[in-house]
């Protein structure tokens, strides 16, 4: 007889097949990667250029989230007004938007003839769309709600006591944003801008809407995937092993901790 | 020096009148029951709230006025502040605590030796405040305030949550300093006996229950 508290029975029966439906793809792919002709695969042209794009414009976009996301997400923090809820829930939107809904959103957005894309194609002869900016944008457009929500949780989470002694004790508000602020959210912050890279870099939706699939051009790791899968390439199988490698070292980085900063920002 | 205070403070459905004013030299104290609004009148005196209405007069200048639009920022106010909890900068050594603000140079002065020494702070310089029991930490907070060249000292609950040893080092040491400390102190307690012993003026927050919150700071 098994001493210890009785669970409901037979609960593995459901539990299991959830399980092996997330865990069985994975293991195909390691088990299918082409090992032998592995690096030839992801260093041959298309491929190359395809992880080059995607490095620079997951890190641009990354960058960006820090350099914009930060102040948002501080606004929101720290807003007293009604208006905040509704921000949030736009801002967060693309969280739970499908991507390629995104990417038609950013077409009439900033496509030739759209809302702000008409205004700087006819007056200054900007195009937006299908260049690698978009690639940038469309990757911005879907990553950086993940930094917004995890910053603005982080900054919650900021004691008032603790910055209310730093102003009295001598430091500015900006000065006491620098000093104090942003080294408590420190972990955060990291948290944060590893998980919007990583998510950013799987964009595959919103770029192949707003930006194309030029190889080249506009041509990231996901879409590359895709077309090699296609037309058969070995490399769709060596590239999506290394974006589960990315993905692994991604997760060990974090080791959960951005669940805990969503869950804090979801309230 | 002296603190002069008339003025009013609403948010929602709480609202508190303070009406109070204080020679230096003087430690005034104030209890009343919890929510009573002591923390929001300290919050108005360091300068993290500013009054709705009325005015905040800081040894002869304005530091806050709703009628002029004045408002002085807490960190040119002159005013040092223990929090609750101790308020100390938990990322940063109790050193880098002491001396926040006015630059590493201030380390090397008599003064400096002298407060550490003091509150019995040498061997704490180096760590961490999460590395530092309730009343190490009370004690870095205190020695910190008086470090600060302020002409009011705000003191927000510095025994609560103490042990009983360590709150009576804390009463020791706050009784000793606030009779070489030139400007006014503000004791906010929940601690009547505590208020007795080291206030100058005891006041108490009166509060009137409704369907708001009014609550008046009167002579106790």
């Amino acid at each position: 007889m098994t001493r210890r508290l009785s669970n409901p029975r037979g609960l593995a029966v459901f539990g299991l097949p959830a399980a092996g439906l997330v865990i069985v793809p994975v293991v195909a792919v390691v088990w299918r990667t082409p090992w032998s002709n592995f690096w030839s695969s992801i260093s041959g042209g298309a491929a190359r250029n395809a992880l080059a794009l995607s490095l620079r414009t997951s890190l641009i976009a990354t960058v960006l989230a820090l350099v914009f996301g930060t102040p948002l997400a501080w606004m929101l923090a720290n807003s007293r007004s009604r208006g905040r809820a509704v921000v949030r829930s736009l801002l967060v939107l693309p969280m739970v938007l499908p991507p390629v809904v995104g990417g038609v959103a950013l077409l009439f957005a900033f496509g030739r003839r759209g809302l702000v894309g008409g205004v700087l194609y006819d007056w200054f002869g900007i195009r937006l769309a299908f260049t690698e900016t978009a690639t940038v944008m469309a990757e911005f457009f879907v990553a950086a709600p993940f930094f917004i929500v995890v910053m603005e949780a982080a900054f919650e989470q900021v004691d008032r006591r603790v910055l209310g002694a730093a102003r009295t004790f001598g430091a500015g508000p900006w000065r006491a944003f620098l000093t104090v602020t942003i080294p408590l959210v420190r972990p955060s912050l990291i948290a944060g801008l590893v998980l919007t890279w990583a998510r950013a870099l799987g964009e595959f939706g919103a770029t192949i809407t707003f930006a194309g699939n030029t190889p080249g051009r506009t041509q990231t790791v996901p879409l590359a995937v895709y077309g090699a899968l296609e037309s058969g390439d070995d490399s769709a199988l060596a590239l999506s092993m290394l974006m589960v490698v990315v993905s692994v070292v991604v997760l060990v980085a974090l080791r959960g901790r951005w669940i805990g900063a969503l869950r804090r920002g979801g309230e | 020096m002296s603190l002069a205070m008339q003025c009013r403070f609403v948010r929602d459905t709480f609202s508190i009148n303070v009406d109070v004013s204080a020679a230096s030299g003087c430690v005034l104290g104030i209890t009343g029951e919890n929510g009573s609004g002591k923390t929001t009148t300290l919050d108005m005196i360091a300068g993290l709230l500013p009054c709705t209405s009325g005015s905040i007069i800081i040894d002869g200048s304005t530091v806050d006025d709703s009628e002029k639009a004045a408002f002085v920022q807490p960190e040119q106010r002159d005013v040092a502040t223990v929090f609750q909890g101790g308020g100390l900068l938990p990322h940063v050594s109790v050193g880098r605590n002491l001396t926040f603000g006015r630059g590493r140079a201030l380390r090397a002065t008599p003064r400096f030796d002298e407060i550490v020494g003091a509150f019995d702070l040498h061997q704490l310089l180096r760590r961490k405040p999460s590395e530092l029991s309730g009343g190490q930490r009370q004690r870095a907070s205190l020695a910190r305030a008086f470090l600060s060249p302020s002409r009011v000292l705000l003191l927000d609950e510095p025994t609560t949550f103490l042990d009983p040893d360590s709150r009576d080092v804390i009463r020791r040491l706050m009784k000793e300093w606030f009779e070489v400390y030139e400007g006014t102190v503000v004791l906010v307690s929940h601690d009547p006996a505590e208020i007795e012993e080291l206030a100058d003026i005891a006041l108490r927050v009166a509060v009137t229950r409704g369907a708001t919150i009014e609550a008046d700071l009167v002579l106790g």
